[in-house]
């Protein structure tokens, strides 16, 4: 019978972990639909037209005129249109894009993987570098070394990316060719070294960020009481770090899960600086163009991405904060 | 173009002398700090080259996207009927030879050898059905306009297509070639792929002398030479056409030495390109055309007196000569000289279009002709597109003098697809008009511009019945003589206000030459005409 005891609460737990699951799961979907309306509001009220963007500057018959209205359902109300575009969406038709005449699908799908490759390694990039600068710096708080660390935090968060990438090209691809110039390559290999001087000019600027949030949370443990008391009790400093660097753990990575959402924006301009095919082209180019299937399918997949990262960030905090794991789990 | 492709054995030698000629040119043209580089034909093979393209494509099928760069990327991939010289002459191309018996009536005879890049011989059925759906609004939407005076399309015979007209169009012919509405495709690729050719996954399907063999939006396309092309076998054996949108980084991939040929280079950056060790820049004409478009349902632009002060606050001298650093050429008609070239040679277009009235640069006058309409000083907006900066900076010249004048105009920067959109909407009463001819017709712009239905709301029964004269006239003379008047009706009326007709400037490495460099070039088989070049001795 004793037992029993862990197992009954071991399962409590779980349903527990599974109901909350649930309700935020639930909660993303309904922002999934809120997003997808505004999206689809914004992109129908801004400036352009499809009709132009597909004929070009040039004469038109008004029989091209009027077929491209009908082929779209351009004349239709636009709660109509999204309508038909949510039911489609829904039994998993994300439809054909406009400017590609391609499958929404099928577009995304020969994209994804450069954006995903390029996100990973300049998200592993600002954390490998940015999180033990940021522990130093808070380590020598004060001292000339942490200035450093600042002032390159400093520089990396105020270079716009544009530049820096071009900087980068300069130097890496003109000056010392080490790193193609543009393009994103023939094979895996190849890509990944297509991806590194894109990946550094995403990274910068969200490392920089990344730093600054674990300094800040390294000091404000390095300053708790916990560990000031840890100190009285006359514990190594080794262990006295450890226990601050658990504690700053929750906020250094919420701020890695924020920067994560971060790089999906920035893949926008990477992308474009050095023609590289990827999501982040593909959504401004479609932007523009008014392809509305595009632009819903890329965002919606974008915001589900983003949705995934919180949830997840919010269960790691089950995994590496006692106090929470109870809390949350005994409600 | 491609006269050395025509008849191409005959033509070997005076391809060897041409290429030489042309590199004089071009490093005539090239100037900047760099020792002249004389070129010449090396006559070896090129195994891969790679050219820059200013921006991506997303469908290779021009029927469904128009731009200039589609028609470049088609032009050496699939053929029309007829070609078009460098002097902008008609010349065969799938049809060797062809009779008009009555000004409605078009016979061609296919060429015996036209095989489509699958090995498959091209059947007159093939044209007819690539020529219906050039004609189709929904198979086509971007050239059916330029074939709605078609009215039938019969194969007659097994080599044999006859193509009737609804009424006597004399730029019909210049719709057949690829530069204008009809590339020809086999009907058996088009139904495979329901229609819907041109994109990554169905590629395209021609006749031309290179084949698509990978396409991929926002990243490239390559095109390999075929061996079933009717004329000589190109020296290049693949073509890799990269997209690189950003202009920093594709003048960084040229001086790396990434990029051997690049399309567009955009004019405040020329200076740079030149530079460019072991390579230089051409220029020519481009059969563009930009202007001022005055929309008449627009208050104050339906003015006539308005109109003409704005006409004479532009400087047209100033802007081609310093802003645009040369690489533009003050535009006296919305026709190029070129599109004259079935007609006159150039120095003999360019008197006869000077003769159209001209809106001379005057501030006294404009100001003379504002206090004459009542106007008084007024504000507008003139927007350009995010791919033209040139237009931009004439566009604040233009703000400048208007100023002094009392007119207060706001210049602004916005993506190419809002600016579209702004075109004849009638909210804008003051834009640009910047247009690329393909045809090179010379009814190809002011028909567009003065015609029925045109995007500045001016209604004239005179030019419809001037254009439907010109359209009619057999002689090309007789018809540039009824497109006069339609010029001197849009500048009485200051209609439009010409500004300047545009010069394409391209990057060559010194590696590649370019037998005929003209502004018919790019839209004809031009794979055929790069060579491996060597400096001469």
């Amino acid at each position: 019978m004793p037992q029993k005891q862990p197992n009954s609460r071991e399962s409590r737990m779980s349903r527990v972990l599974v109901r909350t699951l649930a309700i935020r799961l639930a909660g993303v979907l309904v922002i999934l639909l809120l997003i997808s309306f505004l999206t689809y509001s914004l992109v129908y009220l801004a400036p352009g037209d499809l009709v132009k963007n597909l004929l070009g500057n040039r004469p038109s018959s008004p029989e091209a005129i009027a077929q491209i209205r009908e082929q779209y359902h351009l004349d239709d109300p636009f709660f109509v249109r999204y309508l038909d575009w949510l039911w489609a969406a829904l039994r998993g038709d994300f439809g054909v894009s406009i400017r590609l005449q391609q499958s929404v699908t099928d577009a995304i799908a020969s994209r994804i993987g450069n954006t995903v490759a390029l996100a990973l390694l300049a998200f592993v990039m600002a954390a490998a570098v940015a999180i033990p600068l940021g522990i130093l710096s808070a380590a020598r708080e004060g001292r000339r070394s942490d200035r450093a660390f600042s002032a390159l935090a400093l520089l990396g968060l105020s270079a716009p990316s544009f530049a820096l990438a071009i900087l980068l090209l300069y130097v890496f691809a003109m000056l010392i060719p080490i790193f193609p110039a543009y393009g994103g390559g023939a094979d895996p290999l190849d890509t990944l070294w297509h991806l590194v001087l894109p990946a550094v000019a995403l990274a910068a600027g969200i490392g920089a960020i990344l730093q600054r949030i674990t300094r800040a949370a390294v000091l404000r443990e390095l300053q708790s009481d916990a560990v000031t008391f840890a100190r009285s009790r006359g514990l190594s400093e080794n262990e006295v770090r450890r226990i601050a660097l658990r504690s700053a753990l929750i906020p250094i990575v919420t701020g890695a899960g924020l920067i994560l959402t971060f790089i999906v924006g920035g893949t926008i301009v990477v992308e474009t600086v050095f023609a590289l095919p990827g999501l982040g082209s593909l959504l401004q180019e479609s932007v523009l163009f008014k392809d509305l299937p595009v632009v819903q399918a890329v965002t919606l997949l974008v915001a589900a991405v983003i949705a995934v990262i919180t949830i997840a960030v919010d269960l790691s905090y089950l995994a590496l904060d006692p106090r929470v794991r109870t809390k949350e789990l005994n409600r | 173009m491609s006269r050395s492709s025509t008849r191409p054995r005959t033509r070997r030698a005076l391809a060897a002398a041409l290429a030489t000629a042309a590199a004089l040119v071009l490093s005539a043209c090239a100037g900047g700090p760099k020792a002249p580089t004389e070129l010449t034909d090396s006559g070896k093979e090129i195994d891969s080259l790679t050219v820059a393209f200013p921006g991506s494509l997303s469908n290779l099928y021009i029927g469904q996207e128009s731009g200039i760069l589609n028609y470049y990327l088609a032009s050496t991939v699939q053929e029309g009927l007829v070609g078009v010289d460098a002097a902008g002459k008609f010349v065969p191309a799938l049809a060797d030879t062809w009779e008009t018996p009555d000004p409605t009536t078009y016979v061609f005879h296919l060429r015996d050898d036209a095989k489509f890049q699958n090995g498959d011989a091209v059947a007159p059925e093939d044209v007819v059905f690539s020529l219906e759906q050039a004609a189709d609004a929904k198979a086509s939407p971007s050239t059916s306009y330029y074939l709605s005076s078609l009215e039938s399309a019969e194969a007659t015979g097994d080599r044999e297509v006859t193509i009737k007209t609804t009424k006597p169009d004399a730029a019909f012919l210049s719709n057949l070639s690829s530069a204008g509405a009809l590339v020809v495709t086999q009907q058996k690729y088009w139904e495979e792929h329901q229609g819907k050719v041109g994109t990554a996954d169905s590629l395209l399907l021609g006749t031309g002398p290179y084949r698509v063999t990978e396409f991929q939006p926002d990243s490239h396309v390559t095109l390999e030479r075929v061996d079933t092309w009717w004329g000589e076998l190109p020296k290049t054996k693949q073509i890799r056409v990269d997209f690189i949108p950003d202009e920093n980084t594709r003048l960084l991939a040229a001086q790396k030495g990434d990029v051997d040929v690049a399309f567009n280079v955009p004019i405040n950056q020329a200076q740079q390109w030149e530079k460019i060790g072991g390579g230089r820049i051409q220029s020519v004409n481009d059969l563009s055309y930009v202007g001022l478009l005055f929309d008449q349902k627009v208050k104050p632009f339906d003015d006539p007196d308005v109109r003409a002060a704005i006409a004479a606050s532009f400087d047209r001298t100033a802007v081609a000569e310093k802003l645009l650093r040369g690489y533009g050429e003050v535009a006296t008609s919305i026709m190029t000289p070129e599109s004259l070239g079935k007609a006159y040679d150039g120095d003999a277009a360019r008197e006869l279009l000077a003769q159209v009235p001209q809106h001379e640069f005057d501030l006294d006058k404009a100001k003379q002709l504002l206090e004459q309409s009542g106007a008084g000083g007024f504000t507008a907006e003139l927007t350009y597109p995010n791919t033209g900066p040139q237009l931009g900076i004439a566009a604040q010249a233009l703000a400048e003098n208007l100023k002094q004048v009392g007119v207060t105009l706001t210049v602004r920067e916005i993506p190419i697809e809002e600016w579209l959109a702004t075109i004849g909407d009638g909210e804008h009463g003051l834009s640009f008009m910047w247009y690329f001819s393909t045809t090179g017709d010379p009814a190809e712009i002011n028909g567009y511009l003065v015609g029925p239905d045109n995007p500045n709301h001016f209604e004239s029964t005179e030019a419809a019945s001037l254009l439907d004269a010109a359209g009619a006239a057999a002689d090309p003379k007789d018809r540039i003589a009824k497109l006069l008047e339609l010029e001197k009706l849009s500048a009485d009326n200051t209609v439009n206000a010409p500004l300047w007709w545009g010069k394409t400037i391209m990057y060559f490495s010194n590696e590649v030459g370019v037998h005929e460099f003209s502004p018919y070039t790019f839209l004809g088989p031009w794979g055929t005409q790069l060579y491996a070049a060597e400096a001469a001795e």
